[in-house]
C-alpha cells in the first residue's frame, strides 16, 4: 500500500537542502543558496518551515560584525527523510 | 530552484544531485600534502647534500628550519581560529575527522621527535625518521580510506614497505653518520611515494571535478 510522501520534504528546495544537509555537519545560508540556485527570499521561508516541522535546527550569529545563518540537520529530519525514501521506493517498484 | 509539483522520479533525481553536490566538498584538494611533502622531501635532499658536501657544521640545521617553517605555520593558522577567520561555508564530517586526526598527527610526530633527541638513551635518529615514515603511512591510509581515495591508500602501504626497508639501512652502510645520510634519502622516496605524488594526483582529480562542475552549472 502506498504511504503518502511527507508533504514537508516532497517540495523541491526543501527536499534539495534537506538531501545537502544530510550529507555534511553543517551549512552556512549562503552555501544553501549557492547549491540550490534559489533566491535568499525562497530560501528563507522554505528554511523555516523545515525548521518549524523540526527537521533542522538554524542558528543565527554574528561572524565579523556580518550576521551568519547557520543550519544542520535534526534527528528529526533524518528520520523524516529515511521515510520519505522509504515511500518514495514504494511508489518506484 | 522554482517551486513546482514533484514527480517520485524527480525526488530521487533532487536528492541524488544535492548528494553527490555536498561529496564534492569532502573532496580534498591535495594542497596541504603537496606543500608538507615537498617541504620534507627538500629537508631530506638538502640534509644529505649538507653531509655529503660537508655545507654546514650543523647536520640538522635544515631539519631545524623546516621546524621554524612548520612553527610559524601553526602560529599562523592559530590566529586565525582564534579570529574566527575560517572561511569555509560549510562543515563536513570528513573535515572534522581530519581536523582531529591532524591533532593526533602532530603531537605523536613531535613525540617521536622528542625521543630523538633525548641525549644518550634516546631513538637513534636513522630509526626515529623510519618511525616518522610509519607514522605518515598511517596518516596517509586514514586520508584515503576516509576519501575513498585508492592512490592514497596504495601509497600508504609501499611507505610503510619503504619504512621498513629502511630500518635495515645500517647493513649497506654500518657508520652511525652514514646510516643516517642513506636514510635522508630513503625519507626523500617515502615523502615523494607518500605525499607528493598522491597530493599532486588528488589536485589534479579536485581541479577536474569542479571543472565539470562549472561546466554543468
Amino acid at each position: 500500500m502506498f504511504k503518502d510522501l511527507d508533504p514537508i520534504l516532497h517540495s523541491q528546495l526543501r527536499l534539495a537542502v534537506i538531501s545537502l544537509l544530510l550529507s555534511v555537519k553543517e551549512a552556512e545560508f549562503t552555501f544553501l543558496k549557492e547549491k540550490t540556485n534559489a533566491t535568499a527570499g525562497n530560501l528563507s521561508v522554505q528554511i523555516q518551515k523545515l525548521k518549524d516541522a523540526g527537521y533542522i535546527d538554524v542558528i543565527k550569529q554574528f561572524k565579523d560584525n556580518y550576521p551568519q545563518t547557520i543550519c544542520k540537520i535534526t534527528p528529526a529530519g533524518v528520520k523524516a527523510f529515511e521515510q520519505y525514501v522509504k515511500n518514495l521506493q514504494a511508489y518506484l517498484k | 530552484m522554482e517551486e513546482k509539483n514533484l514527480s517520485e522520479q524527480e525526488s530521487l533525481q533532487i536528492i541524488q544531485q544535492m548528494i553527490n553536490t555536498a561529496k564534492q566538498e569532502q573532496k580534498d584538494d591535495g594542497v596541504g600534502w603537496i606543500i608538507w611533502g615537498w617541504l620534507l622531501f627538500f629537508a631530506s635532499i638538502f640534509t644529505w647534500l649538507n653531509i655529503q658536501y660537508h655545507w654546514f657544521k650543523d647536520i640538522a640545521l635544515f631539519w631545524n628550519v623546516f621546524g621554524i617553517c612548520v612553527a610559524l605555520y601553526w602560529i599562523y593558522r592559530i590566529i586565525i581560529y582564534a579570529r574566527g577567520r575560517s572561511r569555509e561555508k560549510v562543515k563536513t564530517y570528513t573535515a572534522d575527522l581530519f581536523a582531529k586526526l591532524n591533532s593526533g598527527f602532530f603531537i605523536f610526530l613531535l613525540l617521536i621527535i622528542f625521543s630523538m633527541n633525548i641525549p644518550v638513551r634516546g631513538v637513534p635518529p636513522a630509526k626515529g625518521f623510519m618511525l616518522l615514515t610509519g607514522l605518515y603511512g598511517f596518516w596517509i591510509l586514514v586520508y584515503g580510506t576516509a576519501l575513498n581515495f585508492k592512490p592514497s591508500i596504495v601509497c600508504a602501504y609501499i611507505t610503510w614497505a619503504i619504512a621498513f626497508a629502511g630500518l635495515f639501512i645500517y647493513k649497506i652502510d654500518p657508520t652511525e653518520g652514514g646510516e643516517f645520510k642513506l636514510v635522508m634519502l630513503v625519507h626523500a622516496l617515502a615523502v615523494l611515494v607518500g605525499y607528493i605524488i598522491p597530493g599532486h594526483l588528488a589536485n589534479k582529480e579536485f581541479k577536474k571535478l569542479h571543472r565539470k562542475d562549472k561546466q554543468s552549472v
